[in-house]
């Protein structure tokens, strides 16, 4: 039956964008969508686009991809778009310069993102950690992979000055490291995986390895989510509803994902992308809500998350001072999906 | 840009630039109608300049990456006008020459420098060679051309003279053929310079730890626009001199041309 | 470059002979390098295993589009970028030839911003278009503009004097100058501008979409070069190569045709 209202109102959606509006029905908001090609937390888009399920709420998404968090965070002082998905790095800068909220979390990321070894390398630096004193490591600079590799330096004892860094994009790295040009580097996957099975490298440090969570983050524009808070309600009801559909239909999801990836140039095994699914948590309604949840004068647990990344953005001289976790991050939006019994219905489905 | 016997009335230049500083000071800092995200205050880039002059930014300060950028591009130059300027004499001097090495030349030449910075870091990895060697890409079609085109340009009663009087090659070339083709070689080693200059933002992409682009690319990965005015202005600035210093040579070199 | 000759002209055959020599020695130095197991495959595929790979480029699609689509892509923004560099640049050089006020204001602003790399406008592209056609557009219109205005100025001020008194005692307006004297007095410097600007503004094409892109020819091969498959990367460079090639080839043709007619 749900499925029946759900193909109507996507044929009458669709009727109605094909016809430019003249079919008598509710006209679809627009909304742009920002996110990063071939990445786990931003196969939820592809896979709501697909199923229709941002018309189904009177959404029409326009969607913008970027090479990276930086460029993303960038585009949003031209409104080039609305709400979107990024790293926890990224977000946190976007909050300092554009006053961009986060409002959930894409998935616990902690071990997609790590400081990965060439082959010949690898054994070394796991036995003795401390002979990576001295070396080289290729990272890009001010995103999760950043993190999780400063994060394992100082698991090791090691300080940032004990080592040289290189700033660079994740394909010059891959290409750096893969041509035996460079011994380490900090990788996010599924760039870890092109690696591992292409180049034989393997991951000896993760954020999770070394203590240090890495959320990916949910983000909007501060004055849109002003002008447009049911919309951004929408957005993240949609989004939920993708995780859920995904985690309860693995082979189809496995499948999607493939196809996912290629348009972004990335090929992996399916044992890589079954990988990622056990790797990486993901929240539904109630879980976003529990962690983001602030305990009178306290702060949630997302805030503790965040502020540790602040932290280490201002250690690394991005910023003066550190931004207040609780000013940038709100779930506020996320409550809305909670309050309309639609959208919380919307957002629960695995169907 | 004119050499002209006129003079440009030179008040209107610095009126034309003192209105744009004016405007630039009104629109950033007076009425905020350009929010600070997206283009900085005099103010600003003033900070910026002074953070990195004296403390420094992105690993060095700013005379450190003018010196290394600088020490690339004088390499990258040094090295295609080392294998331009000669090759492009020698294929403009043989045609036998010129027709063997042109399949080559014609099948690299199209392919734009930046192209080449994926093989330059399979090849050469991160160090200075590969960003030597994107550059040079850039500048030796330039130094090639003309200098072949020097050659060519050769007015052939000068040839006719050389060959009639019986003058040896090597002296025929040092005193005939490279001072003719001498303008165009220079017109070519200024082409090259410019396109060194260019490349280098682009080749210093590779994972430099010091240098201009490596300005420019940290302070587009911090978002930090005040630094990216300071890094594109010292860009331009040193650029320009670079051409000038060139210039002056060119006019050491050849006295005897006027202008 | 006419044919001042500097030396005896070759006979064909020996002509043919040398080129094809050339040709050969090029690949074959390729093809035994990357033969000889003294590099990675990686490190240089053979130029049969790049061919193959151009080929299934063109049917297969790689993130996203085909090997074509990816280049009309990028040459559509190319189109953009350079149409607007010459629709401003020449009729503003002209005007600067003309007019000595107009070129006191403009030439110290020009001077200024031609020696900022056109790469070095990516950060600020992304700041002020964000993902729009504005960001790539504005790069290439960076480096094919200066070429553009250069070379119509110089064939507006370098014009013979006696036409412009010629004109002048015949009472011409400054439109009329403009358009019937110093515009086809310039063609051939402004066609050699087009052609520079052209080649430059492709080139700064490529390396904006090295930086910040999400499809085009740019694109494809940062996406080669994270799948650790230097055969696309080269397939891309190749591919670069030719339309840069044939853009410059074309205006070289427009150019000789005006040449010619020119009596020049």
């Amino acid at each position: 039956m749900n499925r029946t209202i759900a193909a109507i109102a996507s044929a009458v959606a669709l009727g109605f964008a094909a016809t430019g509006g003249h079919v008598q029905a509710q006209p679809l908001t627009e909304i742009k969508v920002s996110y990063q090609p071939a990445l786990y937390w931003a196969l939820p888009f592809y896979v709501a686009a697909e199923k229709g399920w941002f018309a189904e709420l009177g959404l029409k998404p326009e969607f913008s991809t970027f090479p990276a968090g930086v460029p993303q965070i960038a585009a949003s002082a031209s409104k080039s778009w609305d709400v979107g998905g990024t790293g926890s790095v990224p977000a946190t800068l976007g909050a300092v310069r554009y006053n961009l909220l986060t409002i959930g979390i894409t998935n616990d990321e902690s071990y997609g993102n790590a400081l990965v070894a060439t082959a010949k390398t690898a054994d070394g630096f796991v036995k003795n950690p401390a002979s990576i004193k001295g070396q080289t490591i290729v990272l890009t600079a001010n995103s999760t992979g950043d993190y999780a590799v400063q994060s394992c330096l100082a698991k090791w004892g090691l300080k940032k000055s004990d080592v040289t860094i290189k700033s660079m994009g994740q394909a010059e790295i891959i290409s750096a490291m893969s041509s035996g040009n460079a011994d380490l580097g900090g990788l996010w996957a599924p760039n870890t995986y092109t690696m591992e099975e292409k180049a034989g490298a393997k991951q000896i440090c993760s954020g999770q390895d070394a203590g240090a969570a890495v959320p990916g983050a949910l983000i909007v524009r501060a004055d849109y989510a002003k002008e447009q808070p049911q919309s951004v309600a929408k957005f993240l009801a949609v989004y939920l509803r993708a995780w859920k559909w995904l985690n309860a239909h693995q082979p189809e999801a496995i499948a999607m994902m493939k196809k996912f990836y290629e348009q972004g140039g990335v090929t992996i095994s399916e044992a890589s992308m079954k990988k990622e699914f056990a790797t990486r948590p993901t929240f539904d309604l109630a879980g976003q809500l529990k962690i983001m949840n602030r305990p009178a004068g306290g702060g949630s647990e997302v805030d503790g998350w965040f502020t540790k990344i602040g932290a280490f953005m201002q250690a690394n001289g991005t910023f003066p001072e550190a931004p207040v976790a609780s000013k940038f991050i709100t779930d506020e939006y996320m409550k809305m999906v909670d309050a309309d019994p639609k959208l919380k219905a919307f957002a629960n489905r695995a169907d | 840009m004119a050499r002209s016997h006129e003079r440009r009335p030179v008040w209107v230049g610095v009126v034309t630039f003192v209105a744009l500083a004016t405007a630039w000071y009104a629109l950033t800092t007076l009425t905020h109608t350009i929010g600070s995200g997206r283009f900085p205050s005099p103010a600003e880039t003033w900070d910026a300049l002074r953070q990195i002059t004296l403390t420094g930014y992105a690993d060095a300060r700013l005379a450190e990456h003018v010196l290394h950028s600088v020490k690339l591009v004088l390499l990258g130059f040094a090295a295609a006008a080392i294998v331009g300027v000669p090759l492009g004499l020698a294929m403009g001097a043989s045609r036998a020459f010129e027709a063997f090495v042109n399949p080559a030349f014609l099948l690299i030449r199209p392919i734009p420098p930046l192209a080449w910075i994926p093989l330059a870091i399979v090849w050469l990895g991160l160090g200075d060679a590969a960003k030597v060697l994107i550059i040079w890409f850039a500048a030796f079609v330039p130094a090639l051309i003309n200098s072949y085109s020097g050659v060519r340009a050769i007015e052939p009663y000068l040839i006719e003279a050389s060959r009639m009087l019986g003058v040896q090659r090597t002296m025929y070339a040092r005193e005939v053929m490279i001072p003719g083709a001498l303008p165009m070689i220079f017109t070519g080693l200024r082409l090259s310079l410019q396109a060194c200059w260019t490349t280098l933002v682009a080749g210093e992409l590779i994972g430099a730890i010091a240098g201009l682009g490596h300005v420019l690319y940290q302070a587009s990965l911090d978002i930090f626009p005040a630094m990216i005015v300071v890094g594109m202005a010292a860009v331009a600035i040193t650029g320009a001199v670079m051409t000038m210093a060139l210039g002056w040579v060119e006019r050491r070199a050849m006295p005897w041309r006027r202008g | 470059m006419s044919a001042t000759v500097a030396s005896r002209e070759l006979p064909f055959a020996r002509w043919l002979a040398l080129t094809t020599t050339g040709f050969v020695a090029f690949f074959g130095v390729w093809w035994a390098v990357a033969m000889s197991g003294l590099v990675l495959p990686q490190f240089l595929p053979t130029p049969l295993a790049v061919l193959e790979k151009f080929v299934s480029l063109t049917q297969a699609p790689f993130v996203g589009y085909t090997l074509q689509r990816h280049l009309a892509s990028s040459f559509g923004r190319f189109a953009l970028g350079f149409g607007l560099a010459v629709a401003i640049g020449v009729p503003l050089g002209l005007l600067m030839g003309w007019f000595r006020t107009l070129d006191a204001v403009v030439t110290p602003l020009f001077d200024a911003l031609r020696f900022v790399a056109p790469i070095a406008w990516v950060p600020f592209a992304a700041l002020w278009f964000g993902t729009g056609i504005g960001g790539p557009v504005l790069i290439i219109f960076s480096g094919a503009f200066p070429p553009c205005l250069i070379n119509a100025y110089r064939g507006a001020r370098y014009v013979e004097p006696r036409f412009l008194e010629a004109a002048q005692t015949l009472g011409a307006s400054h439109w009329q100058i403009i358009t019937e004297v110093l515009l086809p007095a310039s063609v051939p410097s402004i066609v050699a501008g087009l052609r520079i600007g052209a080649g430059l503004g492709w080139q700064s094409l490529v390396g904006a979409e090295l930086i910040v892109a999400s499809s085009g020819i740019g694109y494809l091969l940062v996406k080669g070069q994270a799948s650790i498959s230097t055969a696309i990367v080269m397939s891309g460079m190749i591919a670069i190569g030719i339309v840069g090639f044939a853009i410059d080839a074309l205006l070289r043709r427009v150019e000789r045709q005006i040449n010619r007619r020119r009596g020049l």
